[in-house]
């Protein structure tokens, strides 16, 4: 009870809560320990497959847009501070200018735009399904779509590929991520089912 | 069991002593530099500089084969591809550019500590929190957050995976995630009751005022540092 009190006694002064800073912080811990474990086997044979872009979608869809959009902005902010949050133990600020630091920037708006979508489209209908497949289709919108219009352009600027080229590299990894994208979807509705929290 | 959490290797080298804001300011502005420039001529020389930046840093030669290997298959393959698709002076425009500022970037990593360049950022952040679009307390906050809670998840994981194993369910990676983010939700009620007790983040007179010389470097909060977080 005086937590609650003094919790809503903060936001009049600082807009974020104590607990929404904690739920960022959760999300970008689950982020990196998806990169970090060994992959699992999706059964998607030929491409290499973590797991961590499934945790950016996750946090979009369960925790909503804005704190999605920083949990993602956190793991950024520790992969430039030199830390080895990201898949295969990679990190420092290399990895920005490199031909997969659009993706890792993308994921920012990536997890913004899930999270918009679930709330707009995912709340409303009435039947399960609907909203499992609305959720679904959120993660494949914001988790691929969103991704790549930033992960496609920068790897295009950072190795001098053409447009077209980068667009053909990113096609290898399409399968595993349409498939993470599902996977997310139906993990988050799950959670939103057996545990809601009011989005923001 | 645990992964490392630092890429940082200690040391007394001229980088190691150099300020993390000038380091992190010249990498910046090579970055940008480099992208404006494509001969090779200018490029093949900074690639140079870069590399013998990285090897005055006396890092132990495995430890470095290990950090280059990956990001250099990754350059190779990017090479290959320029010259299939556009010419081989491309391929030698990007490969010198991006192994510059790979080796470069890699050598300022290796020489400050997570802690170090925190600060820095927190300093850059700092202007932006009158916008009221970033509380760099919070930002700290969050970081040190999620220092401790990258082992912790870690932990859970590996729990979740073999009690689904025990009872069969090892390949489906709905089984594990679920129950995964519905323990951190719950635990996040309690870990937020526990921050608000202990008042932190403190007010913002004393955070200032703490913050102000850049030599003597403000405690950092605990977790922050590279050492607790390994532990």
């Amino acid at each position: 009870m005086m937590n609650a009190h003094t919790a809503r006694g903060r936001t009049a002064r600082r807009r974020m809560e104590t607990k929404d800073v904690v739920l960022i912080a959760l999300f970008s811990a689950i982020i990196v320990v998806l990169g970090l474990v060994p992959p699992v086997d999706l059964g998607v044979a030929g491409v290499p497959i973590t797991l961590q872009t499934l945790g950016v979608m996750l946090a979009g869809a369960v925790l909503g847009p804005v704190r999605g959009a920083l949990a993602c902005a956190l793991v950024v902010l520790l992969t430039i501070a030199g830390l080895p949050v990201l898949a295969g133990g990679r990190g420092g600020f290399g990895v920005i200018p490199g031909p997969t630091g659009g993706y890792l920037l993308g994921w920012i708006p990536g997890a913004f735009v899930t999270g918009l979508l679930v709330t707009v489209l995912a709340t409303r209908p009435r039947s399960r399904l609907a909203r499992q497949a609305a959720t679904v289709v959120a993660c494949l919108v914001g988790g691929i779509l969103v991704v790549y219009a930033l992960g496609v352009p920068w790897t295009s600027v950072s190795t001098g590929l053409s447009l077209r080229q980068s667009t053909v590299t990113a096609l290898y990894f399409l399968p595993g991520d349409a498939f993470k994208a599902v996977v997310a979807g139906l993990v988050a509705h799950n959670v939103r089912q057996a545990y809601p929290i009011e989005r923001r | 069991m645990t992964p490392r959490l630092s890429l940082y290797v200690p040391g007394d080298t001229l980088l190691h002593r150099a300020p993390a804001s000038w380091k992190m300011a010249a990498l910046l502005l090579a970055g940008i530099g480099m992208f404006l420039v494509t001969s090779p001529a200018v490029l093949g020389p900074c690639a140079g500089v870069a590399a013998v930046a990285l090897l005055s840093v006396r890092t132990p030669p495995r430890q470095l084969a290990r950090h280059l290997t990956g990001p250099f298959v990754v350059l190779a393959l990017v090479a290959v591809a320029a010259v299939l698709f556009q010419s081989a002076a491309t391929a030698v425009t990007v490969g010198l550019r991006l192994s510059a500022l790979l080796l470069a970037a890699l050598a300022v990593t290796l020489t400050t500590r997570t802690s170090e360049i925190l600060d820095v950022l927190e300093r850059v952040l700092r202007p932006l929190e009158r916008t009221r679009l970033v509380n760099a307390a919070a930002v700290g906050l969050a970081v040190s957050l999620a220092l401790r809670f990258i082992p912790e998840a870690f932990h859970r994981f590996h729990e979740i995976r073999e009690a689904q194993a025990a009872r069969g369910l090892s390949g489906s990676p709905v089984a594990l995630l679920v129950p995964l983010a519905v323990r951190m939700l719950k635990s996040a009620e309690d870990i937020a009751a526990a921050v608000d007790a202990r008042c932190y983040p403190p007010p913002a007179a004393s955070r200032h005022a703490d913050a102000a010389p850049p030599p003597a470097r403000s405690p950092a909060p605990a977790g922050r540092t590279d050492e607790e977080a390994t532990g």
